[in-house]
């Protein structure tokens, strides 16, 4: 599988009678995005906002993050078995309009949503705060239930971003990427000395909202299986997730996963990046040993040296991946695991609720319990009464002046586990 | 809170859903249960059904309260 992926620099976002990238700034139609949302009687009203690096906006409360992108050649299209049919993805050349988002807020779905900062103390803990957004702000109609708000917001928001990666189609992209893997035993011959290294990926599948949906199918009802690391650039995966905004993979964060691009980078070089397997993280115990069973299983038969792990959420998830890393290393095989912590406000207490002598390499996407102290601007999208609710809010996060007292569990993308963060620590 | 509790002298039986995480933690008796959103009921069962469900999770809670141990153990029936 040999993808190009095409990187059109959007450097700016505008609205405009004509949706179109003109430039490297991406004209968008309002009322064409307004009557594309509202095609679903669910939602009673739409409105578009637009929040670029460094206003003075509060974006809350943020349930999904979506880059735009289009397919322009090969097969299938951009997020296969909801937007496309189900025709595999990953091959041929994607363009993406990169510097560009879509984020979808509104009435709060679950109480696990985010808030992005585009300026100011916050911005330095969401990636999203660096992107030219188009905000959806969807009101549900009175009575639609949980489940079904969730679903239709989701919808809209990866309904809007093919709309907006459509613009792109013709546009010539600033920069080509190119990711190929080869099938296993033609890639173990061609770099018959570099350690064979495989991904693992954990996707939040503990329903009541937390879930994530692979070429339409939900993950919950999945067994491990491998899958081609240049699908999910497809939006093979995505997310329909209101777990803690900190450390929860948005859709976003699904195209552009940086262990891939990160292992794609060594490939051929330090490593041989053979394979991908995605595995999830359910609520039944039996469901938690018979997955992890699984994905080690398929780590031990497609011969790897060595896996990364990353987890998705935390809490009870934690022991799905200590099951996976435990497991993988009894097959002989090295792992490091990919999570964060919940270790406290002084950061003294135990970070994950389960443990193991065998994790003995792991990266951490920083503490969410830490506190930060947000100050007030100038424009809100969306509505700050629920960061009171909020993971990572709690009753009196917001005060009177409009600043907001929150643990970093509150802000999208702070945590993340992939990476998708800057938080490091230092020892002296 | 189990292992305080114990530390008290008072013995605790450990009813949850993730087994592992109990025993890392050092619970010393512990009662497997259904699932996390839902450890002590099912609610895909029906009223009777659920109810000798419960029912049978709390006896063999006070069974596992009743017996003696010397290492962790996981009351499986």
């Amino acid at each position: 599988m040999r993808l190009e992926l095409g990187n059109i620099l959007i450097k700016d976002v505008q609205f405009g009678e004509k949706t179109k990238v003109d430039n490297g700034i991406l004209f968008v139609n309002k009322e064409e995005i307004i009557s594309l949302v509202r095609e679903d009687d669910n939602f009673i009203s739409v409105e578009v906002e637009l929040a670029r690096p460094g206003e003075s906006i509060r974006i809350t409360p943020v349930k999904d993050v979506i880059e735009p992108r289009v397919k322009v050649e090969g097969p299938g299209g951009i997020f296969p078995g909801f937007m496309s049919k189900v025709d595999t993805v990953g091959s041929g050349r994607t363009h993406v309009l990169k510097g560009a988002a879509v984020v979808t807020t509104g009435k709060v779905v679950g109480f696990q949503e985010g808030i992005i900062d585009m300026t100011g103390p916050g911005a330095d803990y969401t990636p999203f705060s660096q992107l030219n957004n188009v905000v959806l702000v969807c009101e549900p109609k009175d009575g639609l239930k949980q489940h079904d708000h969730e679903r239709a917001l989701r919808m809209a928001g990866l309904k809007v971003a093919v709309y907006l990666g459509e613009a792109g189609r013709n546009v010539t992209p600033n920069e080509v990427n190119v990711y190929e893997s080869l099938p296993l035993l033609k890639s173990i011959e061609k770099y018959p000395n570099l350690p064979k290294v495989a991904y693992v990926q954990m996707l939040q599948s503990q329903g009541l909202l937390h879930d994530t949906y692979v070429y339409g199918v939900d993950a919950k009802q999945t067994l491990s299986t491998l899958i081609n690391p240049t699908d999910i650039m497809d939006g093979a995966i995505i997310s329909g997730n209101c777990v803690s905004a900190c450390d929860k993979n948005t859709t976003y964060h699904h195209l552009n996963n940086p262990i891939v691009h990160d292992l794609f980078e060594k490939h051929g070089k330090e490593i041989n990046f053979v394979g991908m397997i995605i595995t999830n993280e359910n609520v039944y115990l039996a469901d938690k040993e018979r997955s992890s069973n699984w994905a080690a299983n398929l780590a031990e038969y497609i011969g790897v040296d060595g896996v990364v792990i990353s987890q998705e959420g935390f809490g009870n998830p934690d022991t799905d991946l200590i099951m996976n890393c435990v497991k993988i290393e009894k097959k002989g095989i090295k792992t490091v695991i990919v999570t964060d912590e919940y270790a406290g406000r002084d950061g003294a207490s135990q970070s994950l609720a389960d443990a193991d002598p065998l994790a003995d390499a792991v990266v951490t996407g920083g503490n969410a319990n830490e506190v930060i102290e947000l100050p007030p601007m100038d424009k809100i999208i969306g509505y700050t009464e629920p960061v009171n609710s909020i993971a990572g809010g709690f009753d009196g996060s917001l005060r009177e002046n409009g600043s907001i007292v929150v643990e970093l569990q509150a802000i999208t993308g702070a945590t993340n586990e992939l990476g998708f963060n800057k938080l490091s620590a230092k020892g002296f | 809170m189990v292992k305080e509790i114990e530390r008290a002298g008072i013995p605790v039986v450990h009813m949850c859903t993730v087994v592992p995480i109990s025993l890392t933690v050092g619970a010393n008796r512990i009662v497997p249960t259904i699932a996390i959103p839902h450890p002590l009921g099912n609610p895909s069962l029906d009223k009777a059904e659920e109810k000798a469900l419960r029912r049978g999770l709390v006896e063999r809670a006070l069974e596992a309260l009743e017996t003696e141990v010397d290492d962790q153990t996981v009351f499986e029936k």
